[in-house]
């Protein structure tokens, strides 16, 4: 392992120690419970599909990996410990571009929508017209129309 | 479609949306060839997309454009300072629907408000009396709710905690509308499935666009050649100092040029200015009429800001329409408060993709996931309101950044004005009390998103050497150049601007329709 965790990955995306340390800064970035690792992974792996660019691209990205393995993050099982870290390298390339780009796949994921209660495309279903638009029941009945006395 | 010859002297209209369109439209309707260059696409509804970052890819204008001054915008999103449409139909294809009409008071701010420092006030050369009866023809056509008979929408889930927080705090001007989506059948086109999806372009062609409505009957009067994918990127002019042709490459890239007998300018405020700033020329070294040097100064966004409150019982807000909820208690002009000038309180929803993008933008870990966790537990509202134009606020040509053609970007300067950022401050206040008084667990401040309301910029003035064009949005300096847009407006009001676009747009058009029957255009 202590080997493994040395190792410095040239291309990260195919390195499954690497693609696992990524998905843990992601959960650790946007803590959710319910969700299942899948669904970090597909956000991690779509980190490193977009830093796959020029040559320095890859070696600034592989380079900060390296580090953070060689750090012990992905060792830390305390949550408040593994978030202090990443509160440490906040202000890194690294962690700025893995947490915009992890953020839009995370949260632009159906599995992510069905997790949180958002229902995804409508229109092929005829909208909500008889699905629920309306079917808040916590609350009074309101008015829809304008004030009169204001008009 | 017809075609109308290159060299032929023609009414070219730069813009298709909801300035362009409209001119379009009127203009063909009373007899008169127009042609339309249109620098996006000619999507259909059938092509939209019911998701937030594809349609967004689809849709949004992209082009390079930088940011500068103090505004959050330049930090957040340095590359986007506005959310608005290049494709056939312009911003009316994204829009929302909100259609109140300006107060009396707003055509006037500089005398009402009297002298606000750093602001460049000034009244408007119309009153509110020129446009009411183009009001009426605006909401006519886009099937306002609440108005000339168009039954209201129905409360949707977030309508519910807006009105019902709304009436708890002691409000009494909510309502689901004026709202420009047909709650019944109107004019050719469905009552609304509620789907939730108006950013993304509406597929079951509901809500008023010039896309659905201005556009089609355009072209079957057969006056109309559309020519979409048709970026202008100048409008040059005779010896005469009158402009006599439009610039435009096509998605390959190749130069064209139409000639022609008035130029009618509707690229939305930022590509207007630029479009101006860029036909530079030794009569007029400071861009296209712009002696007076207030091309692209005056710029203005709305006060702008969201709340997003969490429950503890379900909201589901993304069903239904987005925008049909509104409250007017706060639009007046009432200076006790702090500020001049005043604002809307509308519902808001975005999906969780654009949320979490765009709630509190930068943010991370377990405070900002507290709020995305409650996402079906979570009520949405905007509020917008008339920020002070100033002069410095305005959009120049970059030194550096060059669009996909070689052309010098737009940069983008904003910052907020003290009166702005009262009024934010004020307006987060309450509504986050107007969700409390409904048992909110908690709320966010969400800052502004990228400008969907982009006005200033070419506004409209009495004296040529305050604005830039006169009270029909004619160039003070070029007799044949006229401005069709929202960058005509010579303050910003509270209100959503569409339907005063529109109603300006109307009004041009019959003003043009006039002129160019009786020879003298």
């Amino acid at each position: 392992m202590t080997t493994k965790r040395d190792a410095f990955a040239l291309d990260p995306g195919k390195d499954e120690a690497s693609r696992r340390l990524l998905a843990k800064v992601v959960r650790t970035a946007f803590p959710h419970k319910t969700f299942p690792d899948a669904v970090y992974q597909r956000s991690a792996d779509a980190v490193l599909a977009a830093a796959s660019g020029t040559p320095a691209q890859k070696l600034g990205f592989a380079a900060a990996l390296h580090e953070l393995a060689q750090s012990g993050f992905g060792g830390l099982n305390d949550e408040a410990a593994a978030l202090a870290h990443l509160k440490s390298i906040e202000n890194t390339p690294f962690f700025a571009f893995t947490r915009a780009t992890a953020l839009v796949a995370l949260y632009d994921d159906p599995e992510v929508w069905a997790l949180l209660g958002y229902e995804g495309p409508s229109f092929d279903k005829g909208g909500y017209i008889n699905r629920g638009f309306n079917d808040l029941d916590w609350l009074p009945e309101v008015r829809i129309e304008e004030y009169e006395a204001g008009k | 479609m017809k075609k109308i010859a290159n060299d032929e002297a023609a009414v070219v209209i730069i813009g298709s949306g909801a300035g362009g369109g409209t001119l379009a439209y009127e203009l063909t309707a009373a007899g008169i060839p127009c042609v339309v260059l249109e620098a996006g696409p000619f999507l259909k509804s059938e092509d939209y997309h019911n998701n937030e970052w594809e349609a967004f890819k689809q849709m949004a204008w992209l082009d390079a454009r930088t940011t500068s001054g103090s505004w959050r915008v330049a930090k957040d999103f340095p590359g986007l300072p506005a959310w608005i449409v290049k494709a056939v139909g312009g911003s009316t294809t994204h829009w929302s629907g909100a259609t109140p009409r300006f107060k009396d008071y707003e055509f006037k701010t500089k005398t009402t408000y009297g002298d606000v420092p750093g602001a460049s006030l000034l009244d408007w050369p119309i009153t509110l009396a020129d446009l009411e009866p183009y009001y009426d023809r605006a909401e006519i056509a886009m099937g306002s709710t609440h108005r000339h008979g168009r039954p209201a929408l129905p409360a949707n889930n977030n309508y519910k905690v807006f009105a019902n927080g709304a009436e708890r705090v002691g409000y009494k001007l909510y309502a689901t509308g004026p709202y420009a989506t047909n709650a019944e059948p109107y004019d050719g086109r469905p009552a609304s499935i509620q789907d939730g999806f108006n950013f993304q372009g509406d597929k079951n062609k509901s809500k008023w666009s010039t896309l659905v409505r201005e556009i089609p009957r355009a072209l079957e009067t057969g006056l109309l050649d559309l020519r979409p994918d048709s970026h202008v990127v100048r409008i040059t002019h005779g010896a005469d100092g009158k402009a006599d042709a439009v610039l435009y490459v096509d998605k390959e890239g190749n130069l064209h040029r139409q000639a022609a007998r008035v130029v009618c300018v509707a690229g939305n405020s930022i590509e207007s200015a630029r479009l101006l700033l860029l036909s530079d020329s030794n009569r007029f070294p400071k861009g296209l009429a712009n002696s007076s040097d207030q091309v692209g100064r005056n710029y203005m966004r709305h006060m702008t800001g969201s709340v997003y409150a969490r429950f503890d019982k379900p909201v589901r807000m993304f069903r239904g329409e987005t925008m049909a909820g509104i409250i007017a208690d706060e639009a007046g002009n009432d200076p006790a408060r702090g500020f001049v000038g005043g604002y809307y309180m509308e519902t808001l929803s975005l999906g969780p993709s654009f949320l979490a993008s765009f709630v509190e933008p930068g943010a991370w870990g377990p405070d900002f996931t507290e709020i995305m966790e409650a996402y079906a537990n979570t009520a949405g509202m905007w509020i917008v309101g008339e920020d002070m134009p100033q002069a410095t606020n305005r959009i120049t040509l970059s030194d550096t950044a060059r669009d996909q053609w070689g052309l010098a970007a737009a940069n983008v300067h904003f910052d907020d004005h003290a009166n702005d950022v009262a009024m934010r401050d004020y307006a987060y206040d309450h509504a986050q009390k107007l969700y409390d008084a409904v048992g909110a667990v908690a709320s966010h401040r969400t800052p502004p998103y990228p400008s969907t309301h982009n006005l200033g910029t070419c506004r409209m003035s009495e004296r040529p050497e305050d604005g830039v064009c006169d009270k029909w949005g004619r160039a003070h300096d070029v007799s044949n150049l006229f401005i069709s847009d929202g960058s005509v407006m010579t303050t910003g009001g509270a209100a959503n601007p569409t339907l005063t676009i529109v109603a300006l747009a109307i009004r041009q058009a019959d003003h043009l329709a006039a002129k160019l029957k009786a020879g003298e255009l």
